[in-house]
């Protein structure tokens, strides 16, 4: 087995993370590092868990203006057309599907055999999700025309 | 006949993106959520294709596949999975479940479309019956799709041009025609019913980008006079003088 610490999360992350908004949204993500939690008084937050000889979390947090702006463009609706509530989490919930899925695969190409959880959505004002006892935690914020959103991963070896 | 692909998914979006994949294509899709419906389905519409996700609440994709392979009727029908997982180990252990074909998400509608099409001949919409279309009302002269009107029209007999007429723009789209003459020269009995019937076929050559012209008696020039939407259009003594102005 390899080490866990040497993997390159972030750069898993955010690899996964381009591809699914280039491929399935058509937008063009503007990554960056950003050490602190992201602050939004609306938001949704799209997690996908992985168990196995690694256990960890891969969670997407999106404004909720921003949520409706993926819905409309995986769709290929109008903005005004995004009424359904149950279609905005849906979306977020596969787009984390797609990244946690990414993710799981190299995490068992390089030596980590897990399997993935169907996501999971949480919606709410101002909240932060603190989550505790992993080794590794890794976090990017990304930009698409002035709408801030969040990637964090989680993640631990069970042995 | 149309081909019939059921989209098992979990995901309500990914079973919309499937299903706009294949509305261009003379296709029914219908969807189930997880793979005890898929099964259910599938036993029920015998479908052509499915369309199958792996993980999913209730019953995964592996665990329908393996049992949709267990049932003789349902052994042969092709299943493309879609996976949002590429890890070597997933994809080996779908190739040998004995899966058509497999597309890992993300993924777009085209994607599908394309891995499909090794499979089976895409019809586009509507393309089986326009190539079919025939009516005795409609013609081809010179390139020009020809409307002739009866002597006599009475109701049915103009909610069957009508009927026949949106086939006939379909038609022309299809092989690439953009004029359209209406011939009323043996119309008898020029009524509303008539009148009704023509001002639609001008508004919607209008909306298609049809060129129209017009071959009838002074009757018909004097009552098109009278609407809006006619008042601006020659008539021609035959189809032949109308062709000439096109």
């Amino acid at each position: 087995m390899s080490d866990i610490n040497k993997l390159d999360l972030i750069g898993f992350a955010i690899n996964s993370t381009r591809d699914v908004f280039q491929t399935m949204l058509s937008m063009k993500l503007n990554v960056i590092e950003s050490r602190l939690p992201m602050k939004s008084p609306n938001k949704i937050v799209g997690c996908v868990s992985f168990a196995g000889d690694v256990m960890g979390n891969i969670c997407v947090h999106v404004p909720t203006p921003f949520a409706r702006v993926m819905t409309a463009a995986m769709l290929g609706m109008e903005l005004d057309e995004v009424e359904d509530e149950g279609e905005i989490s849906d979306v977020i919930g596969e787009v984390s599907n797609m990244i946690g899925g990414d993710l799981k695969s190299r995490l068992c190409d390089a030596g980590f055999p897990c399997q993935l959880s169907i996501p999971s959505i949480t919606r709410g004002n101002d909240f932060v999700i603190e989550s505790k006892g992993w080794m590794r935690h890794e976090r990017f914020a990304f930009q698409q025309e002035g709408h801030l959103a969040m990637v964090e991963v989680f993640i631990k070896t069970v042995n | 006949m149309a081909l019939k692909v059921l989209a098992v998914d979990d995901s309500k979006t990914i079973r919309k993106i499937v299903a706009k994949a294949f509305s261009a294509y003379d296709c029914v899709v219908t969807e189930a959520e997880n793979g005890v419906e898929g099964l259910s389905v599938a036993t029920r519409d015998k479908p052509d294709l499915i369309v199958l996700d792996i993980t999913m609440p209730v019953m995964n994709g592996i665990e329908m596949l393996s049992k949709l392979k267990g049932q003789p009727e349902l052994k042969d029908i092709p299943v493309i999975m879609l996976t949002a997982e590429s890890g070597k180990d997933n994809v080996m252990q779908i190739v040998k479940m004995g899966v058509k074909d497999y597309i890992v998400k993300p993924f777009k509608g085209e994607q599908l479309i394309e891995r499909v099409t090794k499979l089976f001949t895409l019809e586009p919409k509507g393309t089986t019956a326009v190539n079919e279309f025939s009516s005795p009302f409609f013609s081809i002269y010179d390139d020009i799709q020809v409307l002739t009107l009866p002597e006599k029209a009475n109701r049915s007999t103009v909610a069957e041009i009508e009927g026949n007429f949106g086939m006939a723009v379909k038609s022309m789209a299809t092989k690439g025609l953009s004029r359209f003459i209406l011939d009323a020269k043996k119309t008898k009995e020029i009524n509303m019913l008539i009148v009704k019937l023509i001002t639609s076929i001008v508004q919607a050559c209008e909306k298609n980008r049809i060129h129209l012209r017009f071959v009838g008696s002074a009757e018909l020039e004097t009552e098109l006079k009278g609407f809006e939407e006619t008042s601006g259009f020659a008539i021609h003594p035959s189809v032949a003088d109308a062709k000439a102005t096109f």
